[in-house]
């Protein structure tokens, strides 16, 4: 596969100028920020609460700015003539993605500071973050893709939020609900996973499960991605 | 032989409703082809599928003597200039930011953002802001952005169709310096005048089918009566046949030294719409 830097970055330099200057959207990302210096400050120190203000990182910045960036792209309809550019799907999907990637990565980076978490093993867990925001910034490609109009983004984001970022805290009452094992089984579940299991002695087998389950809603995603971007390619909208 | 285009038989079908009922054409390079019809005709739809953006039911499509599915490839999208009737700005970026994305999408020089707003008459104005443009300006910063890469062949649909005439004028007058350097002209139109001063050829397009085609001196040729109106020095006004049957009428007149002027009664191109088709262009 060829791709140009050069195309991907000015896709970038263009978001970047538009996100800055729509403060509606880019003042969520004090959100996490906000959550993280409050737990801070209640002094608790459980991975519980550190993945609290994580996975609401991943939710609200990756997916939701995301979203807004695609749907945005849709409504006014510039999405249709990047298509018509010799731009590549790859190219412009990637492109897509940078600037919500950064932000994301200096936020997560932020709040992690500010709750104090130390894992138990940096490395590990900096690739499974990279890998998670990867995965969050499809999901909100896809979403942004579905989305009619940026509105709609604000709405269509909510499930993905209480189901990825809420979600995990559910799993205590899976005795009582057993249709809660489901949740086991979702990336933001086999993030917190692997982070308690890096606090203890952990097993190379410890890490195929909560790695192999991520990179695998990964490639879900970005099927589903490519297949709605050619479906809104074709369609006449 | 130079052929840009070439649609043979081609049909677009919606559902269970024909958009396009059989619509053959060719467009030779450097040609400035108008596409006129009403709405509703098929106009759009035939851009959508020689840009690769709808694919036909049936027919024959050629672009660049290619057959339609090159036209997804990034060198065939090099070549081509499409502004379609729905295209948009990023809002809150400058003239200039906007078009400054494609100059690095497109790979081209740096001067040719400068060069393509000089085009629109727009250079001046390239720090404002695309939402503090009127309708008119946007327009214009659209057709910039469409032919920064000047492309070989470019497709407009409904171009001027929120100008006012000054901007038109401006327009057309681009839209020719632009073929004189070699960009082949692909126009939808529903503005009769606007095709008889830009097209070197033209098509109706009626319910989906093509119903006339040809130069407009050759349509209006085609389509106009056999008469002649000639205006007397008393005042007196006469139509008379450009046949033998009047020609003592005429030699009458001449000979008494009467004419003023005489004039071949040739119709609009939006007379020759109604009278191909039975109905009214708007
Ligand atoms: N995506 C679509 N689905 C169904 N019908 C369509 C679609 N696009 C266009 N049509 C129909 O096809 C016909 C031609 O439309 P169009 O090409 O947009 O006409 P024009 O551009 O000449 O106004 C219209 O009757 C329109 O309703
Ligand atoms: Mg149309």
């Amino acid at each position: 596969m060829n791709l140009s830097m050069k195309r991907m970055q000015a896709i970038l330099v263009k978001d970047y100028k538009e996100f800055s200057r729509n403060l509606a959207v880019s003042s969520t990302i004090l959100v996490p920020l906000v959550i993280a210096l409050f737990y801070s400050r209640m002094g608790i120190d459980t991975i519980q609460v550190h993945f609290m203000a994580i996975n609401m990182t991943f939710s609200l910045v990756a997916t939701y700015i995301q979203c807004c960036l695609i749907a945005e792209e849709k409504e006014k309809n510039t999405l249709r003539n990047l298509m018509l550019s010799p731009a590549t799907i790859p190219e412009i999907l990637i492109g897509k993605s940078m600037l919500t990637f950064i932000i994301t990565i200096l936020i997560l980076t932020g709040s992690i500071l500010l709750t104090g978490y130390n894992p138990g093993n940096t490395l590990i867990m900096i690739i499974a973050f990279l890998l998670s925001s990867i995965f969050y910034i499809t999901i909100g490609t896809l979403l942004g893709l579905i989305a009619k109009t940026v509105m709609e983004s604000s709405v269509i984001v909510m499930p993905v939020f209480f189901l990825f970022s809420i979600g995990p805290f559910a799993s205590a009452f899976v005795e009582k609900y057993p249709v809660l094992k489901v949740i086991e089984w979702l990336p933001s579940t086999q993030l917190i996973n692997l982070a308690e299991s890096l606090e203890n002695n952990f097993k190379v087998g410890d890490l195929v499960q909560p790695f192999g389950l991520i990179s695998l809603w990964i490639i879900i995603v970005m099927i589903l991605t490519v297949i709605v971007y050619n479906k809104r390619m074709k369609d006449d909208i | 032989m130079g052929e840009v285009i070439k649609v043979n038989h081609l049909q677009k079908k919606f559902k269970s409703e024909y958009a396009l009922q059989d619509v053959s054409f060719e467009i030779e390079k450097g040609e400035i082809f108008g596409f006129l019809g009403p709405s509703g005709s098929g106009k759009t739809t035939t851009i959508k599928i020689l840009t690769g953006q709808l694919s036909p039911t049936n027919g024959d499509v050629k672009v660049f003597k290619q057959d339609i599915s090159f036209l997804k490839s990034p060198e065939a999208r090099q070549r081509l200039g499409i502004l379609s009737d729905n295209s948009g700005l990023y809002d809150r970026l400058t003239i200039e930011e906007n078009l400054d994305l494609y100059r690095k999408i497109y790979n081209l020089k740096e001067n040719s953002v400068k060069k393509s707003l000089e085009f629109v008459n727009l250079y001046s104005d390239r720090k404002k802001h695309i939402n503090k443009l009127s309708k008119g300006m946007r327009q214009r910063v659209l057709l910039a952005r469409t032919i920064l890469h000047q492309p070989d062949l470019l497709f407009l649909d409904e171009p001027t169709s929120a100008l006012d005439p000054v901007n038109k004028f401006h327009i057309y007058e681009g839209l020719r310096r632009l073929n004189a350097e070699g960009t082949t002209v692909f126009l939808t139109t529903h503005d009769m005048a606007e095709a008889d001063t830009l097209c070197n050829r033209i098509a109706f397009l009626n319910n989906g089918k093509i119903c006339a085609i040809g130069t407009p001196k050759e349509l209006k040729k085609q389509y106009a009566d056999d008469t002649l109106t000639v205006e007397l020095k008393n005042g007196q006004q006469e139509t008379i046949s450009k046949g033998a049957t009047d020609a003592n009428k005429m030699f009458d007149w001449m000979q008494k030294n009467l004419v003023e002027r005489v004039s071949t009664n040739e119709p609009s191109l939006g007379e020759i719409f109604v009278q191909v088709t039975g109905r009214k262009l708007v």
